[in-house]
This record gives structure tokens, C-alpha cells and sequence, in this order.
């Protein structure tokens, strides 16, 4: 096994003034399982790079300082001997795989190798029987789900037998059991095989515990290096830092003795620490909610589903007497498992699809009698990659693209919505140039731009960090306040429990459960955020962080009463 | 899209070689023989194998396309071409350019090629549908760089298909009328699909390349990794389809799968039947194996 080491390494990116890295110094040893979280342009991609030999030799750009692999530098090795001692997995699955057919997939690095036949077939065996794919070497790559898809370029990554396994986002497409399963796939290879594990991962909730070690990079430097995620958690609360998982987070900010990093852990605290004064912590009741209606208009639903059915033409039934009303300043998370319907159900309500049954209203007329271009004016719809949008040379003409296109005159709308959602300064920038977050706001803006009533958004906290995330709640809390209202289609719990305001639960095609958040997520064992789990069976209703801090804060206050008494 | 797609009978379980030598020979088969009762044989062949390995769906809707192309081939041959003495049609006088004569020679002729363009497109549709494009490649290709990029491009092209109507979908949703217009604002309104299309490509093979990188790709001579086995099925359909395509060259050399058409239609030989019977029996064991496949689990066993 091998120690990988990084000695003072900085680097530029080619045409880049700003160092991706900057006077890096780090010493993995063998074995450890370390976490690197960090917001986007922190440079954590540049460091597995730079570890994979892919920085310079791949990207080109500046390079000072070096990367050593048992003291030896990596770039004096021969390629064929790095890659076989280090492995990295990209985040998305359709962009690294090669092959059509899984075997070939997992014996495509080996070709490489020149492996000769009889050894290929032995590895791809064992590879598909360690990693559970067996009865899939003969599947075609094209029909898997995209955990599978992730599943098999870990493996062909894995069939290489690397020492090292470098990880760049490896969940951030998937949903989240696929997530969690591959996560806890590279777990148990780590701790069964010895296997070195670097992992750049953005829902620190499901990796956390996992890490024998976390480092927080900002600005190409690491900011913080340590193996105790207490001693992490604290720090980030120190700095403001967002790169913390929900439940240590809350813990750290209200000064609690102890940071839990899982639920385990944090509800085994409260058992211990707070037993009596469980009962008295109630949560403050939640606000009420925030229902605009402009003035002037209907109190008519903007969307009313009655009885819809939808079978696609090969007879598959999607919908299944689906009843659901949309009114001004609704705020409504769509969740449910893969394949639930939630994607037609959005179709069918932009018109891209037409029910088969019963009756569904966009305003006041019959979603048949209009076509989709009718409904873009008044129902927005902001898809998972925010690259679909975008292809005009400046954001600003993104926004007079849809003006024109639905026939809008501009009466200062463009100006003020580049204002309010931070894109003044980048107006004129080629929006394929500018970062993940800044990409999203640009087609944000450019769906925003027909003020339509209704925004509906498909999984748009995928691949972002918490800091992203925050910001986008915020924006979308902000146009809720002006009476648009949102739906937003997400597996991403923790975000539906912070911002929305109602939870729609599909599954099969039907709507299972629909209510308040408070309602149906501490009601919940799977659909509910960290915080609602602590809480679970002590106090009720807890769901927002800031519920969470003040019942913390008040069950704190309660003890520190009953010490002094005492 | 990729059409090909994995059914549990024997036709997909042979050795890809074997799959490939059964379409060239009808393939070669379908452009030596001109006697329609030949290429009537050979159609039998090759729609009964089509039936046989579940692509029934697929083979019709190649063969409506065909069809029309054969009643394209037919009416021009009638209105074109003279050479027949068994006038069937006379239309009135053309505005004085005078009369046009179909013949049933040239009906014939036109409905004979119609048949060996139907033999051709099954065989092309049975190759597409039963065979992994992949496989092929890493049959002939050993490793090479082109294989690679053909690899590729069947693993990259329905990734493309499906951002295409995804964009054009989010392109809809944000006012883009595409089926309104003259064609030049609909192509024109296509401009921005083929931009995006272009940029996402572009980026995903930037990250493909780097994947392949990571994985050693360039770093050297590679090998080419190979699972397929040869069965028995294999051997035996090999032997009976070579036999069968000696038998058919053999034929043509002897003038027997020949046909002229003009000035009159010959009549047929009870020899050209027997003839197309051996061939056809040849040719059929594919057909005949993967009934008995999904019949006897013994003969499965066996072969």
C-alpha cells in the first residue's frame, strides 16, 4: 500500500490568474478514508487531479511543487504504473462510461494494460462479484438507472486493483439511496480492503461519520485538517463555514457540550442528557404560512387537477387519479421514489403531455386547449441542468431570447431580475463561462423573466454545495413572498424541510400523501431531514434548523436551571 | 438509438461470428440469385429467423417502409420499361405522345428486384437487431482506435437523441415555437437546440477523454478482452450455412438461379424448386435449432 504525499503544490488553470491551488502540503496514509468538502472553485477537484496525475499532465496550466507517491514523484512514473496505483471516479456516470455493455465496460482499463485475456476475465469476475453486478455483465450500460451507471465505473475503476481510490463527487447525480449505497460500498472497501479513500462529497450528511479524517479547502488552501468531526463541526461554526451536516451543525451552534456527527449519536445525547425536560422543550409553533395573493387577482387555483390519468401510448399508466390544486404563493416540494410519476405529472402540467383522463385547469381553461408555448407565459420550468438553457454569448440575452420568444415588451423586468438574483456584474458574461451555482441563476432569470405564477423546478439542488443551496432557497422563498408560486420536484429532504411549505408524497403513479411539512415529515422514518430524525419520539413536530436551535437552546436552558437547583 | 436488444432465444446466444456469417450469406445469396423463386426462399429464410429471434416488431416496420419502395420499383418498371410481350395495360394517348404498354414482364421484373430489396433490408434489419454492435467490432477490430470511436458513437449517439428532445422540451417551455412557421423560422428556430446539443457534446467527450486518461487509455499497445464461446449451435449452423451457400453459388454457376424475364416470363422449373427446397432446408437450421432451443430443454443441453 502506498503513502500519497503533497508537497507545496500550486496551480493555475491555463488562462487562470487565481491559483486552483495554492502552497498545498498533505500526507495521506495508507488506508485512511479522508473527506474533502469545500465549496465549488475551492479547489478540491484540482487536488484529486493533481493526486490522479491528471494536473498538469491532462489540463496543461502552471505547476509548482510536487505529488509523490511512496517518495517517489508521480510524474516521473509511466503512466500504466500510476493508473494502476491510482483510480478516480468522476461525478457523472453518462460522461466516463465508454462501453455499451457492462463486462466491457469493467475490462476497458484493463485492455489499457494489455492485460491478456485470461487475467481480464478473472478480475472482471471478482469485480462483479465483490461489487454485486454479476447478473448484470451481460446488461447494456444504456438501460441502467444512474446508481447502477455509477456502480459500474466505480468497478472498472476498482478492476484496475488501485491502492487509491480517488472520488469526485461520486452521488452528487444520483438520487439518494443510490447515493447512500455506493458511499457505503466504498466504506466497507476501505475497511475491508485496506483501499485508501479520498472523497469529495457535497451531502456531508450521508458521509460525515464515514471519514477517518475531513479537510476543508476554500480558495485553492486547506482551511482546516482534522480527524475528530466534533473538533470540525466546531470550527465551522467558528468561521461561518457551511460545510458541516445538519445535525453537527446544529449541535456546534448552540454551544452544546457534545457534537453528535449521526442521528445515532445525537439522539443518544438527548436520551442521556435531557430526559425530564424532554417533555417541556416544545417547539415554537410554526409560522404560518406565507400565503400572497396579489392584489386584484381570483382566489381561483392557478393549477386544479381533478381525477388525471395518464398511460404513455404503449398502454404504461403514469398517472392515477391524480387530485392536486396549486394556488398563488404555494410553496409545494413533489417527492417520491424514481419511476413515482413526479416528472409526468410536471409534464402534464406544462403541457408537454396531455392527460388521458379527467379534467386539469392552468388558470381558467382546459390544459387541452392550449398549447405548451400558451402555457410558458404563465407556468415557468427551470430543468436539472441548467446547461439545457443556455447558448446565447451574454445572460442578458438570455433573458430578451424568452422576452422575444413569448412576445414580452422588456419594461425594466431584465434589469431588476439581474439585480435580485445577483447577476448584474456577470450580465454580460458568456453564461457557459460562468460556476454551477451562477449557471443556474442565469436560467433561473431566464425562465423568470415572463413573471410567470408559477415556477416549477426538477431536482435543482442537485450538485450543489450548502452554500448554493442556501442561496437558491432564499431566492426561491423570495419569489413565494411576491405570490409566484414554486414547485420544486426533489429527493433532497433537508432542502424540502428548510424551505417549502407543503409536501406532496407520490408513489406509483399516485398522489399518497399531501399536507404541511411539519405534518408529513416528522411523521415520516424515510421522507424526513436529520433534525426531524434527533427529534423523533422526544419532541414533536421539530422539522427547520431553527426549530431544531431552540428546542436545543431551551433544553439546555431547562438543565442548566435544574444543575443550579440542585 | 441503439436497436439492438437482448432476447433469451439461441439466435442471441450465438457466437457473434455466427450471426454475422448467416446475414452475408444471404446477403451475398440475395444479390447472385435473380430467379424470384430463389429469393422467395431466401425471404422465407430470413423473415422466419427475424420471427424466431422476437423481432417481429421491429422487421414490420422495416417492411412497410420496404414495401412501399417495392411498389415505387414496380410502377416505374411498368411505365418505363418496354421490352415485354405480354401487354396487360394500354393507357389512352399521352396529349399526342402516344400510348404507354405495361407489360407483366416488367411488373414481374419490378416485383423480382422488390423481393431481393426485402431479402436485403431483413438482412440488415436481422444484423441490427440480433447482433451487439460491439461485438462485432471487437471481432474484427482487435483493439484498434477506430473500433473505439465506432464504440463510441453507439454509446454516444442515444445519449445525444435524448438530449435533444430534453432541450428541445425546456426550449418549448420557454416560448420556442417549433412547429409554427415557414420552414426557414422552424429551422431556424432549431439553431438553438444545435447550439446546446453541440456545447454539451463537446463538454461530455472532454470528460470521457479525461476518464479514459484516468483509465490508461494511450498509454500503450492495448489487448482486446473476449468472453465469447463456440457451441456446438455454432458449428452446426456454420457447417449447414456454408453448405448452403456452395449449393447456391453452385446453382448461379450453373445458370439455374437465373431468370430472364424478357420478352417473356419463362415458365418455372419443377428443378428450381427442388433446388430452392435444399437451400432453404440449409438455411433454415438456424431457425429450426432455436425452435427446438425454447422446445427441449435436452437439445439445449446439447447444443
Amino acid at each position: 500500500m502506498a503513502i500519497i504525499k503533497v508537497k507545496n503544490l500550486t496551480y493555475h488553470y491555463p488562462d487562470s490568474r487565481m491559483a486552483a491551488l495554492d502552497r498545498i502540503d498533505l500526507e495521506i496514509p495508507e488506508g485512511q478514508f479522508v473527506l474533502v468538502v469545500g465549496g465549488s472553485g475551492s479547489g478540491k477537484s484540482a487536488l484529486v487531479r493533481a493526486m490522479a496525475g491528471l494536473i498538469p499532465d491532462y489540463y496543461g496550466g502552471s505547476f509548482s511543487g510536487g505529488v509523490y507517491l511512496d517518495n517517489k514523484e508521480i510524474r516521473q512514473l509511466k503512466r500504466r504504473e500510476l493508473v494502476q496505483k491510482i483510480g478516480l471516479v468522476f461525478q457523472d456516470p453518462e460522461s466516463q462510461l465508454v462501453m455499451t455493455n457492462v463486462e466491457q465496460e469493467l475490462a476497458f482499463g484493463l485492455e489499457n494494460l494489455a492485460l491478456p485475456n485470461n487475467l481480464i476475465k478473472r478480475r472482471v469476475m471478482e469485480m462483479a462479484s465483490a461489487l454485486n453486478l454479476t447478473g448484470r455483465l451481460d446488461g447494456s450500460i444504456p438501460e441502467l438507472s444512474g446508481g447502477q451507471k455509477q456502480k459500474v465505473a466505480l468497478s472498472s475503476v476498482l478492476a484496475m486493483q488501485p491502492e487509491i481510490l480517488l472520488l469526485d463527487e461520486p452521488t452528487s447525480q444520483l438520487d439518494p439511496i443510490a447515493g447512500e449505497d455506493l458511499l457505503t460500498m466504498v466504506r466497507r472497501l476501505n475497511e475491508e480492503n485496506g483501499l485508501t479513500v479520498v472523497l469529495i462529497e457535497q451531502r456531508l450528511e450521508r458521509c460525515f461519520h464515514l471519514a477517518d479524517r475531513i479537510l476543508v479547502m476554500d480558495r485553492g488552501r486547506i482551511v482546516y485538517d482534522h480527524d475528530d468531526p466534533e473538533k470540525v463541526a466546531r470550527w465551522a461554526v467558528a468561521n461561518h463555514s457551511r460545510f458541516i451536516p445538519p445535525l453537527a451543525r446544529l449541535f456546534a451552534s448552540v454551544g452544546y457540550p457534545a457534537v453528535p456527527v449521526t442521528v445515532k449519536q445525537g439522539r443518544a445525547l438527548l436520551r442521556h442528557d435531557h430526559r425530564p425536560e424532554r417533555e417541556a422543550a416544545r417547539p415554537p409553533s410554526p409560522p404560518s404560512p406565507k400565503k400572497v395573493v396579489k392584489a386584484g387577482a381570483s382566489s381561483q387555483p392557478l393549477i386544479d387537477m381533478k381525477h388525471v390519468w395518464f398511460s404513455y401510448p404503449d398502454g404504461e399508466e403514469v398517472l392515477k387519479d391524480v387530485n392536486f390544486t396549486i394556488n398563488p404563493g404555494d410553496f409545494i416540494v413533489l417527492m417520491g421514489e424514481n419511476g413515482a410519476g413526479k416528472t409526468t405529472l410536471v409534464k402534464n402540467i406544462n403541457g408537454l403531455l396531455k392527460p388521458s383522463r379527467g379534467q386539469l385547469r392552468v388558470g381558467e381553461r382546459d390544459v387541452r386547449q392550449l398549447s405548451v408555448e400558451d402555457i410558458a407565459g404563465m407556468v415557468a420550468y427551470l430543468s436539472q441542468d441548467p446547461n439545457d438553457y443556455l447558448f446565447l454569448p451574454s445572460v442578458r440575452e438570455e433573458l430578451a431570447f424568452t422576452l422575444h420568444n413569448l412576445g414580452l415588451p422588456d419594461d425594466g423586468i431584465s434589469e431588476q431580475l439581474l439585480k435580485s438574483l445577483h447577476l448584474d456584474s456577470l450580465a454580460d458574461r458568456n453564461p457557459r463561462d460562468l460556476s454551477t451555482g451562477e449557471r443556474q441563476r442565469a436560467a433561473l432569470a431566464a425562465v423568470l423573466v415572463s413573471r410567470p405564477q408559477l415556477l416549477m423546478l426538477d431536482e435543482p439542488t442537485r450538485g450543489l454545495d450548502y452554500a448554493l443551496k442556501e442561496e437558491l432557497g432564499s431566492i426561491l422563498q423570495q419569489l413565494q413572498t411576491a405570490g409566484t408560486a414554486i414547485m420544486v420536484v426533489t429527493h433532497d429532504v433537508e432542502f424540502a424541510a428548510e424551505y417549502s411549505e407543503k409536501i406532496v408524497l407520490m408513489g406509483q403513479g399516485s398522489i399518497i400523501a399531501e399536507g404541511n411539512k411539519y405534518a408529513m415529515l416528522s411523521d415520516s422514518t424515510f421522507y424526513c431531514p436529520q433534525i426531524s430524525k434527533l427529534f423523533n419520539n422526544m419532541v414533536e413536530g421539530v422539522v427547520t434548523f431553527k426549530q431544531g436551535q431552540a428546542v436545543l437552546t431551551k433544553m439546555m436552558a431547562i438543565n442548566n436551571k435544574q444543575a443550579l437547583s440542585v | 438509438m441503439l436497436a439492438y436488444r437482448e432476447e433469451d432465444n439461441l439466435i442471441h446466444k450465438l457466437h457473434p461470428l455466427t450471426t454475422v456469417v448467416f446475414v452475408a450469406v444471404v446477403f451475398v445469396l440475395a444479390l447472385v440469385f435473380s430467379h424470384p423463386v430463389y429469393l422467395l426462399g431466401l425471404l422465407l429464410v430470413i423473415g422466419t429467423v427475424i420471427v424466431g429471434a422476437g423481432h417481429y416488431r421491429e422487421w414490420k416496420s422495416y417492411l412497410k417502409f420496404s414495401l412501399v419502395m417495392i411498389a415505387i420499383i414496380i410502377i416505374v418498371n411498368g411505365l418505363f420499361v418496354h421490352v415485354g410481350q405480354t401487354i396487360i395495360f394500354t393507357s389512352p394517348d399521352l396529349l399526342g405522345r402516344g400510348r404507354i404498354n405495361v407489360s407483366l414482364e416488367a411488373l414481374a421484373f419490378g416485383a423480382g428486384m422488390g423481393i431481393r430489396l426485402l431479402v436485403i433490408i431483413s438482412a440488415f434489419c436481422l444484423y441490427t437487431c440480433a447482433v451487439h454492435p460491439d461485438k462485432v467490432m471487437k471481432l474484427f477490430g482487435r483493439g484498434s482506435k477506430s473500433v473505439l470511436i465506432m464504440t463510441l458513437s453507439t454509446r454516444l449517439f442515444p445519449l445525444m437523441v435524448k438530449d435533444y428532445y430534453r432541450i428541445i422540451e425546456v426550449q418549448r417551455c420557454r416560448g420556442v415555437k417549433f412547429d409554427q412557421g415557414r420552414w426557414w423560422q422552424r429551422a431556424r428556430n432549431l439553431l438553438p437546440i444545435v447550439s446546446i446539443l453541440l456545447v454539451s457534446s463537446l463538454e461530455r467527450a472532454l470528460q470521457l477523454a479525461e476518464s479514459m486518461h484516468a483509465r490508461g487509455y494511450g498509454s500503450g499497445p492495448r489487448t482486446s478482452y473476449s468472453r465469447e464461446l463456440w457451441r456446438p449451435r455454432d458449428y452446426l449452423i456454420l457447417t449447414t450455412v456454408g453448405v448452403g451457400l456452395v449449393l447456391g453459388i453452385w446453382a448461379a454457376l450453373q445458370g439455374w438461379s437465373s431468370y430472364s424475364y424478357y420478352p417473356r416470363l419463362p415458365a418455372i422449373q419443377s428443378a428450381d424448386v427442388e433446388m430452392t427446397g435444399l437451400i432453404v432446408l440449409m438455411l433454415m437450421v438456424p431457425a429450426v435449432l432455436n425452435w427446438g432451443w425454447g422446445k427441449w430443454p435436452l437439445l439445449k443441453s446439447k447444443i
